[in-house]
């Protein structure tokens, strides 16, 4: 196999020379317009050892933005785009901004009072009268003098805060000449990588968009901060003009159109879907009684010691003592029964969430294509604000408990869901071949095989659901939920620091109780 | 000889949405791989595959790794479907049957091996070899008394209660063999079953599993990337290359007679010593002129090593018998060529 044309020689690294040419007319490919100059600064770039290479740009220093938007290097177009505008806007104040208006404007003011001091001096019938206006008109002199000195100060200002503005843009320019050829470079770099999705050359039309989002932006900004009184239209958004434009005279505003339209909307729906919501509530009312009764209906020393029991069997002795301690700080400032309301509210949308989250979660495991379906779904449950739902909710289903839970359940499902679709996708093709290659059918592939080995995932899922579903219960007070919150709302309504911070723990103990006893049976069911 | 137990005709398999278009094409223009593949976005897996198991055999397949050979295995208890061809198991056409049929004959008739072992981590090893027989539905106390013997035939008496994780790679996929033998199945379909272990408990691995399916007498298609392997447990060998079965043969065939430079290329390295035989290296006795009366005989199938202990003792070439009778002679150029793998001077 060795040839002595496919022998290699063996070089030095300190003797290989550097191949300019194939190098140079790449970077002509990239550069388009003026390649030979940027060849010699992508030179000195490449043989530089320091931090900064030496060269600069001129046309960048000159034009600034506008060359780094022709040669498409946004992010160094709209960094100096605003460092430019800001140096700009010191320069306009600096040149023919009123600086002292204020000032003047008080003074102007005051010498009208002191006008007036005088006017009653004059017409006043005795001499004490007329004295004590002359030292009140004295005393207005002595201000308006100290308001024009201090707007002659600020006017004396203007100088500097120019020649500030001055050095500013002189500082971006020169910043812009160094750093013109270096970013460029780095553009460069990246082009080798991905010449398809990485802009070369000098462009018009990134050239235009520059000039213009450049003439758009920097006259207005400059405008607004360096005359005192700029036209109201740039302040405020013209939302009335734009609704009569739209609506005609007395038609009211978009905002109100669209809100009432919809509004009717929600009303015609809940209406014609009456017996449907009115089903649904009572379904989620029968788990709640359920757990209600179960909670609050048995004697209170069966549901402590069992709760400890379990505890101790789930969890371990220690869980097991600060669960006895979190009851008895809960009895003991008499919040037991509305304690177990709450855990019955948790428990029920918990148990709902799972009974609809784990299939769900299997089917979007198993078929791409739903899980792609209901992705934005389950974001938009987890992302949009809990009040924002809460009225629709309202609308639809009532107030008090069962329409609380199911604002916990929005809240509280897609991570049940999404752990068990990634549970399921986890389980590895090999052993599913396996099952299968030995006669199991669908259902004993499931059963057996995918969700056993996706249960670590599943159950992560769980603990997830009941802890978001917990931090519901404050909110779901707001449309009549009970239990702990309303207590908290309460407090809140009448800022009850006391009763507040008191509730508030009996929540946490709460919280930290049933986290530690449902990750404590999982750890041991996960050693099994 | 009785019938095959596994029959493959002119298996074709192509992957891809339009593969029913492509296999048309490909019967009726006679298109290659590449201009399936340009045309139709679609790949040829396996290319008219043909062979037959007899009862009892080892076959194994043999080739690098997407050369189409775990594909074409899997078309035996259809984890894949073929896109043309025909399929029979024991005399049943496969292709035809029914999703609960093919069940029943994937839980009884075809126990099967996985390279990476495909074991149910959460199950004790005894329940892993049992769950084939728990599809079934064959009560617990009797699957596991088949279990605890199927373990007991791989050595792994001892580890029942045990789970898989707490397993050696190799005592692994001992319990892999033991699932597959579990329901005493007629087929065994072994993929790459010894590829992800090391050398020393391949081998032993090897040997092992030999004897076992002679002892039970099992129908065996056994994949392999390893030729060494295939020639040291397969009756027959199937090599495969790019979809496309080169050449079916007795490991002595293939290594005697390679069809092509792809398979020559691979049996070059391969010691001959134990592999090749007397008789397909012998010449007539006529080719020899002179008095054989003293001459160290052999059985035809003495291999090449014991005929190198024959030839070391004398100057005469070696006579061939078979029944005892004379039939032909093998001199010493004849086995040091033979020992080089080539036949002719």
């Amino acid at each position: 196999m060795s040839d002595a044309s496919t022998e290699m020689k063996v070089t030095a690294a300190s003797d290989i020379e550097v191949d300019r040419d194939a190098l140079d007319q790449s970077i002509k490919d990239f550069v388009g317009p003026n390649g030979d100059y940027y060849v010699d600064a992508f030179h000195t770039i490449h043989d530089s050892t320091g931090v900064f290479p030496k060269t600069f740009n001129i046309a960048a220093a000159l034009v600034g933005p506008v060359w780094a938007s022709s040669r498409a290097i946004w992010g160094m177009f709209w960094s100096f785009l605003i460092l430019e505008i800001i140096a700009w806007v010191q320069i306009g104040r600096g040149l023919w901004g009123n600086l002292g208006a204020d000032f003047l404007a008080r003074a102007d003011q005051q010498r009208e009072r002191m006008q007036e001091r005088l006017d009653q001096a004059a017409a006043a019938a005795d001499d004490e009268t007329r004295q004590r206006f002359e030292t009140l008109a004295e005393n207005m002199q002595r201000a308006i003098d100290q308001n024009l000195e201090r707007a002659e100060a600020a006017q004396a200002e203007g100088v500097s805060i120019l020649l500030m503005g001055l050095a500013l843009l002189l500082v971006f320019k020169l910043a812009q000449g160094i750093y013109a050829n270096i970013a460029y470079e780095k553009q460069y770099s990246r082009w080798r990588i991905d010449p398809e999705g990485t802009e070369s050359g000098r462009s018009t039309t990134n050239l235009v968009l520059g000039l213009v989002l450049a003439a758009l932006i920097a006259p207005l900004i400059i405008y607004k901060f360096t005359v005192s009184n700029s036209l109201a239209l740039l302040d405020e958004f013209p939302e009335r003009q734009v609704s009569e434009m739209v609506l005609g005279d007395g038609g009211g505003t978009l905002f109100g159109a669209v809100a009432s339209w919809m509004e009717a909307r929600i009303d015609a729906a809940a209406t014609a879907g009456g017996d449907v919501f009115d089903g649904i509530v009572a379904g989620v009312r029968t788990v709640l009684d359920g757990l209600t009764l179960a909670l609050n209906g048995s004697p209170w020393p069966v549901v402590m010691l069992v709760i400890a029991v379990t505890a101790y069997r789930a969890a371990g002795p220690r869980v097991a003592i600060f669960t006895v301690a979190a009851m008895a700080y809960t009895a003991l400032l008499g919040y037991w029964a509305l304690a177990m309301e709450t855990v019955a509210l948790v428990g029920a949308a918990v148990i709902l969430c799972v009974i609809i989250g784990i299939p769900l979660g299997v089917w979007f495991g198993k078929s791409q294509r739903a899980y792609r379906m209901a992705e934005p779904v389950l974001d938009l449950m987890q992302t949009l604000p809990a009040f924002v739902y809460l009225i629709p909710i309202i609308a639809f289903f009532g107030t008090g408990n069962p329409p609380g839970i199911l604002a916990t359940i929005i809240f509280g499902m897609p991570p049940v869901i999404r752990l068990t679709a990634l549970g399921m996708r986890g389980v590895p093709e090999s052993i599913k071949e396996a099952a299968v290659a030995f006669g199991a059918s669908k259902w004993q592939l499931l059963k057996d095989v995918e969700i056993p080995l996706a249960l670590p995932s599943i159950m992560a899922g769980v603990n997830q659901t009941i802890l978001m579903c917990l931090s519901m219960v404050v909110i779901i007070s707001l449309i009549g939920g009970g239990g702990l919150g309303q207590e908290i709302l309460e407090a809140l309504q009448f800022a009850a620091k006391g009763p507040g911070l008191l509730g508030g723990f009996a929540i946490l103990f709460l919280a930290m109780v049933m986290d530690r006893v449902v990750q404590g049976a999982f750890k041991r069911a996960d050693q099994k | 000889m009785d019938d095959p137990v596994v029959k493959l005709e002119n298996v074709w398999k192509i992957f891809g949405e339009r593969s029913a278009e492509a296999m048309k094409a490909v019967r009726e223009e006679g298109l290659t791989k590449p201009e399936v593949l340009e045309r139709f976005r679609c790949v040829v897996g396996v290319q008219d595959a043909s062979f037959e198991v007899a009862r009892g055999e080892i076959f194994c397949i043999m080739g690098l790794s997407g050369s189409g050979k775990s594909t074409l295995v899997r078309h035996v208890n259809r984890l894949i479907e073929p896109t043309a061809g025909k399929i029979e198991i024991l005399g049943q056409d496969v292709s035809a049957i029914s999703a609960s049929e093919l069940r029943r004959i994937r839980a009884q008739q075809i126990g099967m091996v996985f390279q990476h072992m495909a074991l149910l981590p959460h199950r004790s090893v005894r329940d892993n070899v049992a769950y084939p027989l728990e599809i079934r539905k064959v009560p617990k106390s009797k699957r596991w008394a088949i279990s605890d013997h199927a373990l007991g035939l791989v050595d792994l008496t001892g580890y029942e209660d045990r789970l898989p994780r707490e397993l050696s790679g190799g005592m692994q996929q001992r319990v892999g063999i033991a699932r597959a033998l579990a329901s005493d199945p007629e087929i065994l379909l072994m993929d790459e079953p010894f590829s992800a272990l090391d050398p020393l408990i391949r081998l032993q691995l090897q040997d092992q599993f030999k004897a076992l399916v002679a002892q039970l007498k099992k129908t065996t298609l056994f994949i392999t990337h390893d030729l060494d392997e295939a020639i040291r447990i397969g009756h027959r060998i199937a090599i495969m290359k790019d979809g496309v079965i080169v050449q079916i043969g007795t490991p002595e065939d293939i290594v005697m007679n390679p069809t092509d430079d792809y398979v020559r290329e691979f049996v070059q390295g391969i010691s001959k010593l134990k592999l090749v035989k007397a008789h397909s290296i012998m010449e007539p006795m006529e080719s020899f002129k002179g008095s054989l009366d003293t001459a160290p005989r052999a059985d035809e199938g003495a291999d090449l090593d014991q005929l190198i202990d024959l030839a070391v003792g004398t100057d005469l070439p070696v006579v061939i018998t078979q029944d005892n009778r004379d039939i032909g002679i093998v001199t010493k150029p004849r086995l040091l060529r033979g020992i080089q793998g080539g036949k002719d001077e």
